[in-house]
């Protein structure tokens, strides 16, 4: 009797180890508003979870004896909401990474502020280019930001490295989970670009600089693909190709992130970003209302920065904006509807706004200059997990997909609507209370209501 | 011996003086210009006029102008022109030759209040641009004591009183006998508030978010220019009164200006400083003159109300703000000149000094009347700076300060054939010349 019970005990434990420590609950939503994304809106829908999956949603479905019932009347259930590009979940005190080729690489991993570097000669030196950094090996769960941007209904992010003009390769992730690891749902979601140079005295400092030094750098890792090919194949009579880490990470590229927000600088990516053989998807795009024609015949989604522009804060009060400044601030918010309108699939980001919830306010305020509101939650859904290519798992409220949802109470772009609670993996989180100042945000931990 | 030693001395001094570039001493040539197409800009254009120069000073102008009797230089200037001489507003000619190059440069003294400096000490006389600025017909300048526009890193201005403003001539073997006037005016960059940030990492200004900074720098700049001439002025009062004051140069600097027989010479280019400068004049009732007018806006109106004469800048420039219209800066002059204000111009460098009638025919095609233009350039100019009693026109009693031409003074191909200062012949050879000969004779 003594030993069975010890048994038992042992395969409980081993069967708790094995599906972690707080296996999302089995549970019903029911009688709430359901934005599928995919297909209709259900008034009086039913979402059943399990297992961190979408088991079933309809109207009138059956609920298994023994499931959680939530009761939804009066709540509009959402597929969880994803920010298309961020910095969420990455520690802003990442060590720098050293601008040095590998081999010049300090032993001890280089987690050490890197001692002064010798000058850059030119592209063969890499600099700025960390295409080894991966977000998905730098997210930390404890992250302040995780929290903050969960409590606003994103479920989801996909995060990026920053510095550099190849800071690295950005991860799409849950925002909810034990570890890094956890969270991490795709680690390969693309290569950030950025073309802003550090100035004088340091390659490239100028942006034709750093054009001819992209070109470089692709041009390089196909040789440097060869090379590694025919030594593959024959090390005795080719040569071997000295290891190149920078080439190593841009060869496992599989799309890129290139900035645009001008018009200007939307043509010239276009063209630009055809150039690699590689799928790419624009930032920025704010000027993007007045190239939508060239963005449907590229086939290239959009980012979109929903930090519209304002009147600096600060600006000198006599100072007469430009006719191009006033009619940015003007246009730029009608830019998701002239994207929705031409079928310009595009996804929104938090980047530059103070807070998460911003970007479902600046929405709002598209929604005001005639952006459908199916088109605003599917920015926030659906049209991002397509753009990352994890439309199989996330975006919409699907049989087989993520648990993810975001539940509120009230239309999601309404002023007084407030986030319910949120679903990551199945697991249920409420949201933190409001901190009394932006810059505090996040501070006091949500009680977790998981059962 | 010792005869033909004095003798020999004697010959090598009358050699020098015949060899002598300009000299423009007081008491120089006598001449008579005759057959010429007269511009005396006081009044009409004389088709076939003489001009009668008398130690210095022009005797007589007109149709029928006699020849002395005497043994006088006649010049028969047939097909040429004769117009006063351009008088360049606004320079470091002479000051500083090479930017570069610490020990060329005179200019730009380290200090908030420096009014005791006098350019006119600093004139070097052999400086290379002299010749060049007056082979182009401009015989006198306005010398800066420094270029206005520098800025510390919070934006204030680097420099407020940046010292006098001579007069010079441009010819003359030392300053002493280059000088007009040795104080004409005051220097004074008036405090702007500077929103504008300058990012080395991409080499370009931006505008905003400083602003809050910038005024304040502003305010405090202002209270501290306040507070100098209300020191100054009290030093006067002391002075006046008969109290043991203990000198101050930089006070005493300041009496002519407080007094009102020195214009206050303000470099404020937009509608804001303008207001502010011409306030702060009224409150501190000194004469004003503004100086590198370029965007006055609504305070055009103010200036006009108030007949402030303007020192106008460069022309042949692009805008300053994206959406200003392509000719802003070509119909400033007209719109000064409709609106009734006295301007001239300065060219505010060395290099380009020479380029100031182009500055002021820059204007005509949009607007300018070809009179004010020339106008600008010489009575106007003289008006501005206290000086038309002598200058600015060719008339009876003034200096003889003239320009003979073949053509348009305001002209790019115009040659300038001779050129007189004080009745003195000057010296048309410059560096140019020199090397254009040069080179045309290389084998």
């Amino acid at each position: 009797m003594n030993k069975r019970l010890f048994a038992f005990t042992a395969l409980f434990l081993a069967a708790a180890g094995l599906l972690t420590a707080a296996s999302p609950p089995h549970l019903a939503i029911r009688g709430a508003r359901v934005f599928t994304v995919s297909g209709a809106v259900l008034e009086h829908g039913t979402v059943l979870l399990k297992d961190g999956l979408i088991e079933a949603v309809g109207e009138g479905i059956a609920i298994p004896a023994g499931v959680t019932v939530i009761d939804g009347t009066g709540l509009n259930v959402y597929p969880g909401l994803i920010d298309a590009l961020s910095a969420w979940g990455i520690p802003e005190t990442v060590p720098a990474a050293p601008a040095a080729p590998a081999a010049a690489a300090t032993p001890g991993q280089g987690q050490q502020q890197p001692p002064p570097q010798p000058r850059v000669r030119g592209p063969e030196d890499r600099p700025n280019a960390f295409t080894w950094v991966k977000a998905a090996d730098l997210v930390k769960p404890s992250e302040k930001q995780i929290e903050t941007a969960r409590s606003a209904g994103f479920t989801t992010a996909v995060t990026f490295p920053k510095q550099g003009i190849l800071a690295g390769h950005g991860a799409v992730i849950n925002l909810g989970g034990e570890t890094g690891g956890e969270m991490v749902l795709d680690p390969a979601a693309g290569l950030y670009t950025s073309v802003t140079t550090r100035g004088f005295g340091t390659f490239p400092g100028s942006l034709m600089g750093v054009m001819a030094y992209l070109r470089q750098l692709w041009i390089d890792a196909a040789y440097y693909k060869l090379a590694r090919e025919a030594y593959a194949r024959d090390p005795v009579t080719n040569p071997r190709p000295a290891y190149d880490r920078a080439l190593e990470g841009l060869l496992d590229t599989h799309r890129l992130l290139l900035p645009a927000t001008s018009r200007v600088q939307i043509e010239r990516m276009l063209r630009f970003g055809a150039e690699f053989k590689t799928p790419f998807v624009l930032y920025g795009g704010q000027s993007a209302y007045e190239t939508v024609s060239e963005l449907k015949r590229a086939g290239v989604p959009v980012i979109l920065n929903v930090k519209w522009p304002l009147k600096e804060k600060d600006s000198d009060p006599e100072e007469i904006p430009s006719m191009k400044t006033l009619q940015l601030r003007d246009k730029a918010p009608t830019t998701p509807v002239a994207l929705a309108a031409a079928g310009v699939p595009f996804a929104v980001c938090s980047e530059g706004l103070d807070a998460p919830k911003d970007v479902i306010k600046a929405l709002k305020k598209s929604i005001d200059l005639g952006l459908k509101p199916a088109d605003a939650i599917r920015a926030l859904t659906l049209s991002a997990a397509e753009i990352y290519g994890l439309s199989g798992r996330l975006g919409s409220i699907e049989k087989g997909k993520l648990a993810n949802l975001t539940i509120t109470k009230g239309d999601l772009f309404d002023d007084k609507t407030t986030v319910s609670m949120i679903f990551v993996d199945g697991k249920k989180y409420v949201p933190a209370p409001e901190a009394p100042t932006p810059p505090r945000q996040g501070g006091a931990k949500s009680p977790e209501v998981g059962q | 011996m010792n005869r033909a030693l004095i003798a020999s001395l004697a010959f090598i001094v009358v050699l020098a003086a015949t060899a002598a570039p300009a000299s423009a001493e007081e008491g120089g040539g006598s001449f008579l210009l005759k057959n010429v197409t007269l511009h005396p800009v006081s009044g009409p254009k004389l088709d076939n006029a003489s001009v009668l120069v008398v130690d210095g000073r022009i005797a007589e102008v007109g149709m029928k102008v006699a020849a002395p009797k005497t043994k006088l230089r006649v010049i028969d200037g047939k097909g040429l022109h004769v117009w006063p001489g351009m008088i360049n507003s606004g320079t470091t000619v002479g000051l500083s030759e090479i930017g570069s190059i610490r020990e060329t440069n005179d200019t730009g003294e380290l200090g908030i209040f420096d009014p005791q400096l006098r350019p006119i000490v600093a004139l070097n006389p052999e400086s290379e641009y002299i010749p060049v600025v007056r082979a182009n017909g401009i015989t006198m300048a306005a010398l800066l004591p420094a270029m206005p526009g520098g800025r510390r890193s919070d934006g204030a201005n680097t420099q407020l009183i940046g010292g006098q403003i001579s007069i010079a001539h441009l010819a003359g073997w030392t300053w002493e006998e280059m000088e007009v006037r040795r104080a004409g005016g005051m220097h004074l960059s008036y405090p702007a508030i500077s929103a504008v940030s300058f990012d080395p990492a991409t080499f370009s200004t931006r505008r905003g978010s400083a602003y809050p900074k910038a005024k304040q720098q502003h305010d405090l700049q202002v209270q501290e220019l306040s507070g100098f001439f209300d020191d100054a002025r009290a030093y006067w009062t002391a002075k006046k009164a008969g109290v043991a004051v203990k000198a101050d140069l930089k006070f005493e600097a300041m009496i002519p200006v407080l007094d009102g027989k020195v214009p206050l010479v303000a470099f404020a280019s937009h509608e804001r400083e303008i207001k502010e400068a011409i306030e702060f004049a009224e409150r501190q009732n000194v004469k004003l003159v503004l100086a590198n007018v370029i965007k006055p806006r609504s305070a055009l109106e103010l200036i006009a109300k108030k007949k402030i004469p303007v020192i106008l800048g460069r022309t042949q420039v692009g805008t300053d703000e994206e959406d200003d219209p392509y000719d802003e800066p070509y119909t400033l002059p007209a719109r000064l000149n409709e609106a009734g204000v006295k301007f001239c111009f300065g060219t505010f460098d060395e290099q380009f000094a020479r380029n100031l009638p182009y500055q002021a025919s820059q204007g005509v095609p949009f607007g300018l009347p070809y009179d004010a233009a020339l106008r600008s350039v010489t009575l106007s100019a003289a008006e501005i700076w206290g000086i038309d009693k002598d200058y600015g026109s060719i008339e009876a009693g003034k200096v003889a300060d003239l320009v003979v031409t073949d053509g348009d003074l305001l002209e790019v191909k115009t040659d300038v054939k001779m050129l007189f200062i004080r009745g003195s012949e000057a010296d048309l050879e410059t560096k140019h010349t020199r090397l254009y000969k040069k080179y045309m004779a290389r084998p």
